[in-house]
């Protein structure tokens, strides 16, 4: 105790003092404890693959994913060799190549869905948790109502019609639209859970002493949401974004697998919507699809998994 | 707040979600136009006058809001209308094709249910085991496969390589399992259930284990224990309980994750479903089966949610009702 005392009044002019470091943030610290865990790191290295594979794979691979000229070399639906090591699928195309052709669109359909979502879900959460009372209430009785209606049934009758609409308008020429309004869909249905969690770390952080400190000293309302709150809500967003990332891969792949997928684009689930009617004479074409959403999906749930353990580390006891 | 209060006050904020629903569906439709041009537009000798007939057998040449008002009031006396395609009323489609979708979900979850409740309580107890670490392992990967993925795992293995269950439909078309209609709708529901049920199994385990991890800590365990009461008895009379009220609300998601995802389900397996009737609706613009659909799914949907909403109230006496 004395010692602690003397050390604390001896230390401001003394020569003996330490250079003075910062404490590890947030993000240094949730980094430690995130190396140190396997799931997390298991879900983030299944991730960093899928992002090489949609970096490097296009320059890899040996054939174009538009080339069909497997139907008269080799003929389609041939079993995986040397020449395909995928095998080619019922159109003809090189299985590997549009597996590797998929993975920036999957990429692009989970962070667009989760960026829209986010924009939405951080505003609503954001506003509901800091005016409290009626408005709160109103937009927490809004989100429970997206929660519960059955989106995924919704999404598919809007893709569809809205394709009709498009028909004959300017719209019809802005490349991938369908696709990017499946993503847009899957983010305008996807943001209460991140709502949810905005207004729930709001709601804790308003309380703590650091923020009752920036009060106190006269921060302004804009810097104590901006530079007080919101860096500390960030680390479960981050989780809950994650998360969100997979769902969205897996959500766009069943919209396409059930054929209400972009003609135009390359995507995994579009690839099993082709190949699906010929899984028994070619079942290499359907597994691959199927096998790649499954380690994206599992990546990121993992990944996600990994950080909500690193970032709340009470959570866990 | 007394429970009937609580209960009306969820019942109507569930009549408001289904309201809210049905009028997105009908914005949705009636931003296309009239469907019957659309559907019709590419047929040759088809005439203006024809459509215009057929517009307004269907009841379309009245102005939006009228038209929303008629099929509201038409479907308060369970009147859904009448099947573009099929020329059916569409009530009597639902219930029939209805039928087939809860006769692959309910026992599915219920199997996944009883499968889950074994296993994470066998982990749970032995907390930090080898038993443990390969349940968890196994609940999350199975957690991350997309369903579609393991039914088409299940197709390739059962129904392509061994030969076992068909890959396809609900009923044989001839040649039935044993001559008897009945096995032989068993026999084409295996692979369905199977999974479904492996997707709920893996989730609910997850649940099921850290919920029952948390209340194996509790004081009133030890002091079950401590009064000398069986394991067996502490585990699953005292803690099991406990532990399954979280899951309860949990069923509820899960079984509008099924239905609400019944078109993949039954497209992998071509099964004669609500999902299956909902994607050729979708693709064929069957709009009177399109918006009876989605107002069927949401009522099921909105009904389950309710249903366990009050059944945790009644369950839990220290939920507090706000």
């Amino acid at each position: 105790m004395a010692l602690d005392a003397s050390a604390m009044t001896a230390s401001p002019g003394t020569a003996a003092k330490p250079p003075r470091t910062r404490p590890p943030g947030v993000w240094v610290q949730g980094w430690r404890r995130f190396r140190h865990n396997t799931t997390g790191m298991l879900g983030l290295s299944l991730v960093c693959l899928v992002v090489a594979v949609a970096v490097i794979g296009p320059f890899v691979v040996h054939y174009d994913p538009n080339d069909q000229s497997a139907m008269i070399k080799f003929g389609a639906k041939s079993a995986p060799s040397l020449q395909h090591l995928l095998g080619t699928d019922r159109m003809g195309y090189d299985v590997l190549s549009r597996i590797v052709y998929g993975a920036p669109t999957a990429l692009a359909v989970g962070l667009g869905t989760m960026l829209v979502a986010s924009v939405i879900g951080i505003t609503v959460g954001g506003i509901s948790g800091y005016a409290g009372g009626m408005v709160d209430e109103l937009l927490m009785r809004f989100t429970e109502f997206f929660l519960v209606i059955p989106v995924f049934i919704i999404i598919l009758a809007v893709v569809r019609l809205f394709g009709i609409v498009v028909v004959g308008t300017p719209l019809e020429s802005i490349p991938y639209l369908n696709l990017m309004t499946i993503v847009f869909l899957l983010g305008l249905f996807g943001w209460p859970p991140i709502a949810r969690l905005v207004r729930a770390e709001l709601l804790r952080l308003k309380q703590m002493e650091f923020v009752e400190a920036a009060r106190c000293i006269g921060t302004l309302r804009r810097d104590i949401l901006l530079r007080h709150i919101l860096p500390n809500a960030l680390p479960s967003i981050v989780v809950v974004v994650a998360l969100g990332i997979g769902g969205a891969i897996l959500a766009e792949a069943m919209v396409s697998f059930l054929g209400f997928g972009d003609p135009k684009a390359i995507s995994w689930g579009q690839l099993l919507y082709f190949n699906y009617e010929a899984l028994k004479v070619a079942p290499w074409a359907s597994v691959a699809p199927g096998a790649a959403i499954f380690i994206t999906a599992l990546g990121f749930n993992l990944l996600a998994d990994g950080l909500a353990d690193a970032f709340n580390p009470r959570l866990k006891q | 707040m007394g429970i009937f209060r609580y209960i009306i006050r969820r019942l109507i904020f569930s009549v408001g979600l289904v309201f809210g629903v049905s009028l997105i569906i009908f914005f949705i439709i009636n931003a296309i136009g009239n469907p019957i041009e659309i559907l019709l537009a590419e047929r040759p000798g088809i005439t203006p006058e024809a459509i215009e007939a057929m517009s307004r057998y269907y009841g379309l040449d009245q102005p939006a809001p009228t038209r929303y008002a008629i099929w509201l009031w038409n479907i308060l006396h369970l009147d859904f209308g009448t099947s573009i395609i099929y020329n059916q009323p569409v009530g009597g489609m639902l219930v029939a094709w209805g039928w087939e979708t809860l006769k692959i979900q309910v026992p599915a979850i219920l199997l996944a249910l009883a499968i889950a409740t074994f296993v994470a309580v066998t982990a749970a107890t032995r907390q930090y085991s080898r038993v443990d670490f390969s349940v968890m392992t196994g609940a999350l990967l199975g957690h991350s496969l997309p369903g579609f993925f393991v039914g088409i795992i299940l197709i390739l293995i059962f129904a392509y390589w061994l030969g076992w269950f068909p890959s396809y439909g609900a009923y044989s078309t001839r040649n039935m399992l044993w001559n008897s209609a009945l096995a032989d709708s068993i026999w084409h529901m295996v692979l369905p259930i199977a999974m479904l049920a492996f997707f709920n199994t893996a989730t609910l385990t997850l649940l099921m284990r850290s919920n029952m991890v948390d209340v194996l800590r509790n004081d009133y365990i030890m002091a079950a224990r401590a009064s000398g009461l069986p394991e067996r008895k502490v585990v699953y009379g005292h803690a099991l309980r406990n532990a399954f009220i979280p899951v309860l609300t949990y069923l509820a998601i899960l079984f509008g994750l099924m239905l609400g995802t019944a078109p993949v389900t039954e497209t992998v397996f071509t099964w004669p479903g609500l999902g299956y009737l909902y994607i050729t609706a979708i693709q064929q613009l069957d709009y009177p089966i399109i918006m009876a659909e989605s107002m069927a799914i949401t009522i099921m949907l909105v009904g389950a949610t309710l249903l366990t909403d009050i059944a945790y109230v009644l369950i839990d006496p220290r939920i507090r009702l706000e």
